[in-house]
C-alpha cells in the first residue's frame, strides 16, 4: 500500500456558525475533483464529510476536517473541542439526536449523521472525550482514478 | 409569469451530464414551467435532461438517499440546501410555498452553480404535478428510469 499521500488538505470549522455550515465540505469536493478521485468516491467522501462538519457547526465550539489521498484510498480525519458524545453507540441509533433546535432550521438534526456517515465509509473510526471533544477517522477505498 | 431578478444564470460544469438514455422524460425547462415557477438563480441550460425528483426539507434524507441530476423540491430556504445541492450533484432546486430566499443563499447557488426556482405551490402540489408530468422518483433503492421500461 503507497503510504504517501498524494494530496493534502485542511479546512477549519466555527462552531455555531450555522450560515458557513458546508462550506468545508464543498471546498474539500473541489479538492478531490482537481486530484481526479472518480465521482462515485466523491459523493461518498463528500456525504460523510458534509454530516460531519454539520455536527461539528451544531455541538462544537470548532474544529477542522483533514483529508488525505492515497493511490487506493481517501482518508478524513474530522476532529473538534466541544462536549464530546455522550453514548456514542446512541448516537449511532438512525433517529436518535442531541441537536439543538437551531439545527431543524438547517435541515439537520434529524438523528441521521452518523448513521448516514457509516453507511457511506469503508471504515469508520469514532472517539469522543466528555469534555473535549470527538475525533472521527473514515476510509474510502476509490473506485477507480477518473480518466479526466 | 417568469421574472429574471437576476442578469447571470448557471452554466452547469459536469463530466457526466444526463444522457439520453437516464432521461426522465422532462427537461429542468419543462418542470420549471409545470411549476409556473419563477427564476430565482435560473440555469444557463433549461434543456438539462431530468433523472427524477426528490423531496424533502431534511438534508439528511437527501444526503441519504437523492441521486444526482435530479430536481429538489424543498421548502428549507437556507444556505445548506444548496450546499447540499452541490454536494449530491442535484440538477436544481425548487422552493415551494413562494418562500423568500436569503441574499446569502443566492450568493451560494451563484458559487456552487445551483439554479434555484420559486413556485407558488405547496410541495404536496409540486410533486403531484411533476410525477403526472412523467417526472419519477428517483432515490436509492428505486430502479432507475430505464428500468422502468
Amino acid at each position: 500500500m503507497d503510504e504517501a499521500a498524494s494530496v493534502h488538505h485542511e479546512f477549519p470549522i466555527l462552531g455555531r456558525a450555522y450560515f458557513l455550515g458546508g462550506r468545508a465540505s464543498t471546498s474539500m469536493k473541489r479538492a478531490l475533483r482537481e486530484a481526479n478521485v472518480d465521482e462515485s468516491t466523491i459523493r461518498r467522501v463528500s456525504v460523510s464529510c458534509y454530516e460531519a462538519e454539520m455536527n461539528v457547526v451544531l455541538h462544537a465550539r470548532s474544529g477542522y476536517v483533514v483529508v488525505d489521498i492515497y493511490s487506493d484510498r481517501v482518508e478524513i480525519r474530522v476532529a473538534d473541542q466541544g462536549p464530546g458524545i455522550e453514548d456514542i453507540e446512541l448516537a449511532m441509533t438512525p433517529g436518535w439526536s442531541s441537536a439543538p433546535e437551531e439545527a431543524r432550521a438547517l435541515g439537520f438534526g434529524a438523528g441521521m449523521g452518523l448513521p448516514n456517515i457509516k453507511g457511506q465509509a469503508d471504515e469508520m473510526g469514532i472517539e469522543s472525550t466528555q469534555g473535549e471533544g470527538v475525533r472521527l477517522h473514515l476510509v474510502f477505498m476509490r473506485e477507480g482514478v477518473s480518466d479526466e | 409569469m417568469t421574472t429574471h431578478r437576476h442578469s447571470s444564470s448557471i452554466r452547469r460544469n459536469r463530466a457526466n451530464s444526463t444522457s439520453k438514455k437516464e432521461r426522465s422524460g422532462l427537461t429542468l425547462g419543462e418542470a420549471v414551467d409545470i411549476l409556473k415557477a419563477e427564476d430565482v438563480v435560473p440555469a444557463d441550460d433549461p434543456g438539462t435532461c431530468l433523472t427524477g425528483c426528490f423531496a424533502a426539507d431534511l438534508m439528511s434524507d437527501v444526503l441519504a438517499f437523492a441521486r444526482q441530476d435530479s430536481l429538489l423540491v424543498t421548502g428549507l430556504t437556507t444556505d445548506q440546501t444548496v450546499r447540499t445541492a452541490a454536494i449530491m450533484h442535484l440538477a436544481a432546486v425548487v422552493i415551494v410555498e413562494g418562500k423568500r430566499t436569503a441574499s446569502e443563499m443566492v450568493e451560494a447557488a451563484r458559487e456552487e452553480l445551483i439554479p434555484i426556482y420559486r413556485t407558488p405551490l405547496s410541495k404536496y402540489e409540486a410533486c403531484g404535478l411533476l410525477l403526472q408530468a412523467g417526472l419519477r422518483p428517483y432515490r436509492r433503492g428505486v430502479p432507475s428510469p430505464q428500468q422502468h421500461r
